[in-house]
């Protein structure tokens, strides 16, 4: 590896999409109208005994951050929030709290399509959650928990758009029982408050200078990312793809994965997770969101959407919950250019 | 511990010639759990399979490696000679150190240190090989033949003559297919409904043979031997049992609808038989036309019946039966030339005619009595322009393919019409003239003495100019505009897959090629076998192809139904897949992408964790998988396994040849 190696911290990489979205406003009015009627609606839903839980946020142990709720009691609905910095996306707690009864959930863009991922991939029946429709202006970085380099990170910077939330296509939900918003739900700009969801020709386009590096610059680039992954797995714990009973990782008998933290594992690791995940990754971008080592995971998830996109002229994962994956199908005229 | 024996074939000089054998059956006898090596000049021959069991009761080995030519060509040869040892016939590896090895270097060197590498994988994989076994799968020895055409009825005749029961199912009202619309075959000039009608009357009278007409395979499930198959039955508003054929309903009918037998050209009434000579020879009414059964009002033909056959409340009728094998013969349909060649007019000009239409002109029972005349004013055209190619070989506007027929019923029409028609004259555009076949170019000269113009190239446009067709052109032979004044143009237009190719090949797990023909099982040696067990082709439904390809195609069809009729019991494939029901997380992704439909999704309850959980697990239908190994790969949690190939095995091959 040389010094030369492109940096991969996430604050680098994400550089084409934070020159892009800068900062964005924090729309104060819209998030208390939706976190009232949100309240609202859960109460009645857990009063009426239709739903045996709600899975929202609320504040989190410090300042400017949230963490997951899942309320139970309709007497404590009020603990529910939704503002900019609702970073988690929900989804997957579903699989877990359904086992219960019906699920009521909150759904933005990303939660929805994780939600039609867990359909289509037999994890879930529509009928065993409720669906509660939320606009999302998109989430900005919490100072608190925020890694910047800059010690004095003043609070009015606290408007950067999450890296996740710069690439969002989808900001409002793609499937709701009910929609909680101020606007019509397939109104992307939320009623004039956001600008339109990142152009398709910019779409890829931090993919697109990976993709410019030479093979050693590549190499060395994934080297780099790949030696500082512990493998904690918790990419894999928050994806909506990642719903294996056993992840090949911990399958000892076929041995698929050293046990070994090197790079050759860390590599192996991450780069079968996504072939598996490849086709059917919904972008929430979780992944890159929870890890500890701050590893632009998305990335290379991304550059594996861009090429089904591109080779099989195929829409967005998890728009509705029919769609087989081109990955999942047998069709004789496939592309064969390989063979 | 197992005991491994490796055995090295020099095959001649075929593999000794650029490998070290001996050097390589040394190497082996290293490798872990190896305990006997040897080569030998030819093992395929007898006393090479003796040597094996003589090693095998000598070292009690109990799995071997041969090291020889590739397992496509000796593996069952091998298996065989196994099932008369103690050693399970699949506890056999086959390095392919031939084909992939001796045949693709010329220095020894190489090819010897390759060879050592490809044996210590069949080794280290066959250390991990496990017994597997057969099952016997029961045959129901009834056949289902879908489509009634030469193709269908050919194959139902062969399939009912070797003695087993077969059903014929036929959507339109009569037998027949394309071919009895068709005035006379070449190269020979047989009229084709005297040599076809009686086929139909053989299929009609034989007493194993059940027709159903005007009737449509709904759906089909299962596999060799044991497939369920609904079909539907339509409305014929007649009791064929109680009906004598005597027409005279239709000769009352007053509803007058255009004519699908006569292609356009003629008509017929709306309760009708197709033609004087169906089988059935009985009529069906047509509801879409129909004034009773439309408004009510009429039922003409219900008072003229003397039997009381007329059911004006019958309906569609669905059976389900259950069939051993399957024979797809539901032939071709033509190119709809109208909406691709804009510049031929696109249905335009009435004159402009496809070759099945001047087929109907030229027949003497077709709606001209067999005289040729233009459909627009019913003159007699003197001057005739046939264009060949029309969609076929046309990768821009039709097909890239060569439709194979049309070379020589374009030479036959052109016979034909100048035979009919005094001081004719007749003009053929074409690309190439394809004649392949007994007597056809015979045929073909004859045509050009009979005074039959060629011109080579394709006509770019036809438009009418005083009464006219003119057809621009080009005659690429002698470099020259070709203008040609006819008065009447006929289009040999493209075969194209029938409706129903995608439909049915989809619910049968046949695979269609790109242009949507039915694809066999390999293109030379299984020419009339599909990659599913049990369903093979005939005819059209697999390619363009003409009439003596077709009845031998049929006939060859019929003969493997009868080859599989004959057992009475199937050996079912043991090298399939398995899934393991604690991995499996229901996502079905095994069951989208097998191409066999032999994966379903099935419910189980179980303790887990100390809960109760009723969850949804992947199955596989050992008698439909045929092994292929796509829902292996597609099987993201690893719990779909190929017995024979599975992951274990591939990984401590993988690891022979990384680590060893």
């Amino acid at each position: 590896m040389t010094d030369t190696a492109p940096s991969i911290t996430r604050e680098q990489t994400a550089r084409v999409q934070t020159a892009r979205v800068q900062t964005t406003r924090v729309h104060t009015a819209l998030f208390a109208e939706v976190t009232q009627k949100l309240r609202l609606r859960a109460k009645e839903l857990l009063e009426s005994g239709e739903v045996v839980s709600v899975i929202g946020w609320e504040a989190g142990r410090f300042e400017n951050q949230t963490t997951p709720a899942f309320i139970t009691d309709a007497n404590k609905v009020d603990r529910l929030i939704f503002n900019e910095y609702c970073a988690n996306t929900l989804g997957k707690y579903v699989l877990s709290e359904k086992l219960d009864g019906k699920v009521a959930v909150c759904v933005r863009g990303c939660e929805s399509r994780g939600i039609n991922r867990m359909i289509s991939d037999n994890q879930l029946k529509r009928s065993e959650v409720y669906l509660l429709g939320l606009p999302c202006p998109g989430m900005v970085e919490s100072p608190e928990v925020s890694h910047a380099s800059e010690p004095s990170h003043a609070p009015e910077a606290s408007s950067k758009l999450l890296s996740k939330c710069a690439f969002c296509t989808h900001r409002q939900p793609v499937v709701f029982d009910e929609y909680l918003g101020t606007c019509e739900a397939t109104d992307e700009t939320l009623g004039g408050l956001i600008p339109k969801p990142i152009d398709p020709s910019e779409r890829f386009s931090d993919v697109e200078e990976l993709e410019a590096l030479s093979l050693d610059e590549r190499n060395a680039y994934f080297e780099k990312l790949y030696n500082n992954c512990i493998r904690c797995y918790a990419c894999r714990e928050v994806c909506p793809c990642c719903t294996c009973r056993e992840c090949f990782v911990d399958q000892a008998r076929a041995g698929w994965q050293g046990k070994q933290n090197n790079l050759e594992e860390n590599r192996f690791y991450n780069l079968t997770r996504v072939f598996h995940i490849g086709d059917r990754c919904v972008e929430c971008g979780e992944c890159e969101r929870v890890c500890p080592m701050e590893l632009p995971l998305m990335k290379i998830n991304r550059k594996m959407v861009k090429d089904l996109t591109t080779l099989f002229s195929v829409p967005e994962a998890g728009l509705d919950s029919e769609t087989i994956s081109p990955l999942n199908t047998y069709d004789v005229a496939d592309l064969e250019e390989y063979l | 511990m197992s005991r491994i024996g490796v055995f090295v074939c020099h095959c001649g000089s075929n593999i000794a010639g650029t490998i070290d054998v001996e050097q390589l059956a040394q190497a082996a006898r290293e490798f872990p759990h190896v305990v006997h090596t040897d080569d030998y000049k030819y093992i395929c021959s007898d006393t090479g399979q003796q040597s094996i069991k003589d090693a095998i009761a000598e070292h009690k080995l109990d799995r071997i490696v041969i090291a020889s030519c590739s397992p496509r060509m000796h593996e069952l040869t091998f298996r065989k000679m196994l099932e008369s040892t103690d050693v399970n016939p699949y506890m056999l590896e086959v390095a392919n150190i031939r084909e992939q090895c001796s045949w693709v270097h010329k220095d020894k060197d190489v090819g010897t240190k390759k060879a050592i590498d490809l044996v210590k994988m069949a080794a280290a994989k066959v250390d991990h090989d496990a017994p597997l076994f057969t099952t016997a799968i029961p045959i129901n020895k009834r056949a289902l033949v879908i489509g009634g055409g030469i193709a269908g009825m050919q194959a139902a005749l062969d399939i009912a003559d070797a003695g087993y029961p077969v059903t014929l199912v036929e959507k339109e009202p009569s037998l027949g297919g394309k071919m009895v619309m068709l005035d006379k075959t070449f190269p020979t000039l047989d009229c084709s409904a005297c040599i076809c009608t009686p086929k139909m009357a053989d299929v009609g009278s034989h007493p194993l043979i059940t027709i159903k007409t005007l009737s449509e395979v709904e759906q089909i499930t299962g596999y060799v031997g044991n497939f369920e198959v609904t079909i539907r039955e339509k409305a014929k508003y007649v009791d064929y049992d109680s009906c004598t054929g005597c027409g005279l309903c239709e000769t009352k009918c007053p509803s007058k609808v255009t004519s699908e037998f006569n292609q356009g050209l003629g008509l017929r009434k709306a309760i009708y038989t197709p033609f004087a000579q169906a089988v059935p020879n009985k009529p069906t009414i047509d509801a879409a036309h129909c004034r009773k059964l439309l408004e009510g009002k009429c039922g003409v033909c219900e008072k003229v019946c003397a039997v009381n056959a007329i059911r004006f409340d019958d309906v569609d009728t669905t059976s389900t039966e259950t069939y051993g094998a399957i024979i797809l013969a539901f032939g071709y349909q033509l190119i709809n030339w109208q909406e691709l060649y804009g510049e031929y007019g696109g249905g335009l000009y009435q004159d402009v005619i496809h070759g099945l239409q001047f087929e109907r002109l030229l027949n003497a029972s077709g709606p001209t009595e067999g005289h040729i005349q233009r459909p627009s004013d019913g003159a007699e055209p003197k001057t005739l322009a046939i264009i060949k190619c029309v969609g076929s070989r046309d990768p821009h506007k039709g097909r890239s393919y060569c439709s194979r027929a049309c070379c020589m019923y374009a030479a036959k029409h052109a016979h034909q019409y100048l035979d009919k028609v005094d001081g004719a004259k007749c003009f053929i555009f074409y690309m190439d003239v394809r004649c392949a076949g007994k007597g056809y170019d015979e045929f073909y000269m004859n045509t050009q003495h009979d005074g039959a113009t060629y011109l080579r190239g394709r006509v770019s446009k036809i438009y009418e100019e005083n009464g006219k067709l003119v057809c621009l052109g080009e005659d690429t032979l002698s470099g020259s505009q070709v203008r040609v004044d006819a008065d009447m143009v006929v289009l040999e237009t493209a075969m194209v897959p029938a409706d129903d190719a995608n439909r049915i090949g989809s619910m049968l797990g046949v695979t269609r090629d790109k242009d949507l023909w039915l694809s066999e099982a390999h293109p030379k040696l299984r020419p009339v076998e599909t990659n599913s067990g049990g369903i093979y082709l005939a005819g059209t439904c697999q390619g363009p192809k003409d009439i003596p390809d077709t009845v031998a195609q049929a006939s060859a069809a019929a003969m493997k139904v009868a080859i599989l009729f004959n057992k009475d019991e199937l050996e079912s494939n043991a090298m399939i897949a398995q899934s393991n029901s604690s991995l499996c997380n229901s996502c079905g992704a095994c069951e989208a992408i097998c191409p066999y439909q032999a994966i379903t999704l099935e419910e189980i309850t179980r303790r887990e964790n100390s809960v109760m959980v009723t969850r949804k697990v992947s199955k596989v239908n050992p008698s439909l998988c045929q092994g292929c190994g796509a829902c292996t790969v597609a099987c993201r949690p690893g719990a779909m396994d190929l017995k024979g190939f599975s992951d274990e095995q591939i990984m401590r091959e993988v690891d022979a040849l990384c680590q060893w």
